[in-house]
This record gives C-alpha cells, structure tokens and sequence, in this order.
C-alpha cells in the first residue's frame, strides 16, 4: 500500500516538475502562474485593469484578423445560398411590402396619436438616443458566454451597461468596455436580465437568458395567460434602457414563455450603440 | 543539406497540433453547435492538449499550452487564466497516465481521458462559482464535456497517421 503511494508520488512529482529537453517551464511553474492570474485579474486595481483593457484590444485585433479568411468563407457561402433564393426572397418581400404599405397609414395615425401622449405625461425626457455604429470584430461562441466583440470601445463614449441594437432590435448590451474594442453580451446568455413590457396591454416582466437560442420571460404576473404572437419591448423600468425597443415575439415552449428573438446575433455585421445619458450606467 | 531539408520538414511537421491549437484559440472558429442540435458542443483544445502531451509532450511545450489557454479566456470573456489552467491540469493527467502506463492502447488512452476532463471541469467550476460573478449553466457544460469524451475516437482516428508520420521522419 505504502509503495503504490509511493509510486503515485514520484509519477505526480515528475509529472509535475519534468521539463524535457525542449521544454522551458515546468507544469508546475505554469499552474501556479496561471492561478496568479486568475486572482489578479478578479481585482479591481486601476494598473491591471489598464493593462487587462490594453492586452484585450490587442488579441482582439489580431483575432480579427487571424479570423477574416475563416469570415470570408462563410461571406461567400452565404452569397453563393443567397443567390439560388433570391427569385424565392422577391416573391416573398413583394407581398410584405404590399402588406406593409397598407399598414402605413394605420402607423401614421398611431405614432402622431402617440406622441400626443408621450407629449401628455411626459416620459423618456431625459433619454439621449445617440447611436454609435460599430462593427462585429469577433463572434466565438462558448459554453460559459454568449457574448460578441465590437471595435468600438471608451474612445467613442462607450459605457458599461449600454443597450445595443441591430437596427431597431435590442441585441443586449456592453459588459465589458476597453480603449478600443468592447464586448456585448447577448440576449441569451445566462447572466442577462432585461425588463421587458408586453403589447398590447403592457404587462412587466424581465427577459432572462439561458444559454439557449430563445430567452424566457420571468416574474410575469400570477395566473396570467401567455399569448403567442405578442411582441416584447424594453420597458425602460431599469432607467439605462429606452423604452420601447423592439425585442422579439413570445411562443410557447413546453408551457415556458419564450421569445424569438427579431435580430438573430449569429448573423450580425453591424450594430449600433444606444449613448443613454446617465451615470446610473457606469455603476453596472 | 538533405539533412537540413529534412529537419525543417521535422519541425514544420511537428509545428501542426500547435498551430491547430492557437488557431482555435485566436480565431472565430469554434465547436458548438447549437444552432443544430442545441446541446451539441465539445472542446477540441482539450483534445489536442491530451493526446498530443500524452504522445509526445515537446510537441506542444507547456509554455505554448499556457499561451493558448490565456489567449482563449481573453477571446471567450472569460476570467484571465482559467482555460489555462483547465488545459494545464489536462496535461498535468496525460503526463501522469504516461508515465505510469507501461503500454498505451487507445482505450486507456479514452477512459483516462475522463480524468482529465474532469479534473480540468471541476477546477474551473469551483474557480468560477467561488471567485467569480459569472453564472454558468451546469448542464451546458456536462454536455460539453460528455461530447468532449465522445468525440475523442474520431480526433484520435484522425491525430493518430499524423503521429506516424512525425515518428517516421524522426526515426529515419
């Protein structure tokens, strides 16, 4: 017993100290660099999170361009599907725009009819919507985040905790700022919360990620009937978010509220970034 | 100069499972494919790390596996040094299994292989449930490691006519 412990000993302690010939560091060496790290980057000192900001948005470029071959194959793939569909895609938009430009009129009257009331109670006063557009740098996807980095950072007045948009959509939102590159986290992932209105009747809830394609929606109200088909905006409850950024649609799943989300963030080129005016947002 | 010629096609041989392990580290492509099968995803750098320091450790080097690690953990958000560990202690087991197996099959190779993956797994989820504000999905990441397991065959089939071949060159 004692000479299998032994063994199990010396086979660990070579393990963990032989070099080799060609090695230069020992495993051992490395793990408890690696710890050090770790613990190093979980504290909040002003000289590690300006190095951290600097080392980030330089792999995040090299990144980017170690990755453009592999962006480039997938851009070409995709034109070379889009174009067997396009004669299938033109039928399709030409019966949307028809159905569209009926429904025009009824917008008009709605948003005159809705500024009349925004005008009534006077809300989002103090909401700056300045956008900033910033392109997609990286789009890995991972088991602990679902995240993307953008190559726009606190050189154009980006923040921590800034709604990010595709278009009109809400994507999620800045959790990670550095000098010239920063990183969104999705809608879907785990540690995303977003409160969330639903139309017609403005019923509050939060959108909650997890970690699967469609978030769901949580703290409804009790015995409330989940209708498919209504569209989810942001209530603007949390005062960062604007409210009434389109989201994406409820479906049921299982007898879970979920959402389709309207923006699919795989298929993000660009994006813009919503400046909110208030400090409330540093202290994300 | 054959000699030359043929040690610079050695180590450009030899230079393969790096360059396949920075390349997933550094660029865009990656091995989850939920867009598929939404529980489909696997970790190929655990893979690599494995067999190749269980077959030839100077292959990668340690210093090249820790690089690696800190690049993936920069990329993928998540705390500095974390997949760098998680790929240490996988070579931490491959070198243990190496040196206490006296003939290696391709099942040891397999069944060790859940040692690895689990040791590597439970480091990083007690670093980030403990140290870190990060919430992770347990059963994600069981997914991710049962894949990583299933996988390993294929990876093997495919690693296994490359060591061959570094071996040829080395031996003539």
């Amino acid at each position: 017993m004692s000479a299998s412990r032994e063994d199990f000993g010396i086979a660990i302690r070579s393990a963990l100290l032989k070099k080799g010939a060609r090695q230069k560091f020992s495993l051992f060496f490395l793990i408890i660099i690696s710890f050090l790290i770790f613990f190093l980057d979980s504290i909040k000192f002003t000289a590690v999170d300006i190095t951290r900001s600097f080392l980030r948005d330089g792999i995040y470029r090299a990144s980017s361009i170690a990755s453009s071959p592999i962006r480039f194959a997938k851009y070409s793939g995709d034109k070379i599907k889009l174009h067997f569909s396009i004669y299938d895609e033109n039928k399709i938009l030409k019966e949307e725009l028809n159905r569209l430009k009926n429904k025009d009129f009824d917008f008009e009257f709605l948003s005159s009819k809705n500024r009349d009331l925004q005008k009534l109670i006077e809300t989002d006063a103090e909401i700056v919507e300045e956008t900033v557009l910033a392109k997609v740098l990286l789009d890995k996807d991972s088991p602990f985040l679902k995240s993307i980095i953008i190559n726009k950072g606190k050189n154009s007045q980006i923040k921590k905790g800034m709604p990010v948009v595709d278009g009109n959509y809400l994507v999620g939102k800045t959790v990670e700022v550095n000098y010239l590159s920063s990183r969104v986290l999705l809608l879907n992932d785990l540690n995303s919360r977003i409160p969330v209105t639903l139309e017609p009747d403005a019923t509050q809830a939060i959108l909650v990620g997890n970690a699967e394609k469609n978030p769901v929606l949580e703290y409804l109200p009790e015995f409330f009937e989940v209708e498919e088909g209504k569209t989810v905006f942001t209530s603007g409850k949390d005062g960062i978010f604007p409210a009434g950024i389109p989201v994406g649609k409820i479906f049921l799943e299982e007898n879970i509220a979920k959402v389709k989300l309207f923006s699919d963030p795989n298929q993000i080129s660009f994006l813009n970034i919503v400046l909110t005016n208030t400090d409330e947002v540093e202290s994300f | 100069m054959a000699i030359l010629y043929k040690n610079l096609k050695l180590k450009t041989l030899s230079l393969g499972p790096l360059i396949l392990l920075y390349f997933l580290s550094v660029t865009e492509i990656d091995t989850q494919f939920s867009n598929y099968f939404e529980i489909l995803s696997f970790n190929l750098q655990l893979i690599i790390v494995y067999y190749w320091v269980m077959k030839d450790p100077s292959i990668l080097g340690n210093g090249h596996i820790f690089f690696a690690g800190i690049i993936n953990d920069v990329i993928m958000g998540l705390p500095m040094g974390l997949s760098a560990l998680g790929y240490l202690i996988t070579a931490l087991v491959a070198m243990y299994i190496r040196s206490v197996t006296v003939k290696m099959t391709f099942f040891t190779d397999w069944f060790t292989f859940i040692l690895a993956i689990f040791f590597s797994q439970f480091i990083n989820l007690i670093l980030i449930s403990n140290f870190s504000d990060l919430n992770i999905s347990y059963s994600v990441i069981f997914y991710n490691s049962l894949f990583t397991f299933i996988f390993y065959p294929i990876f093997w089939v495919l690693f296994n006519p490359y060591l061959t071949i570094i071996s040829r060159f080395n031996n003539d």
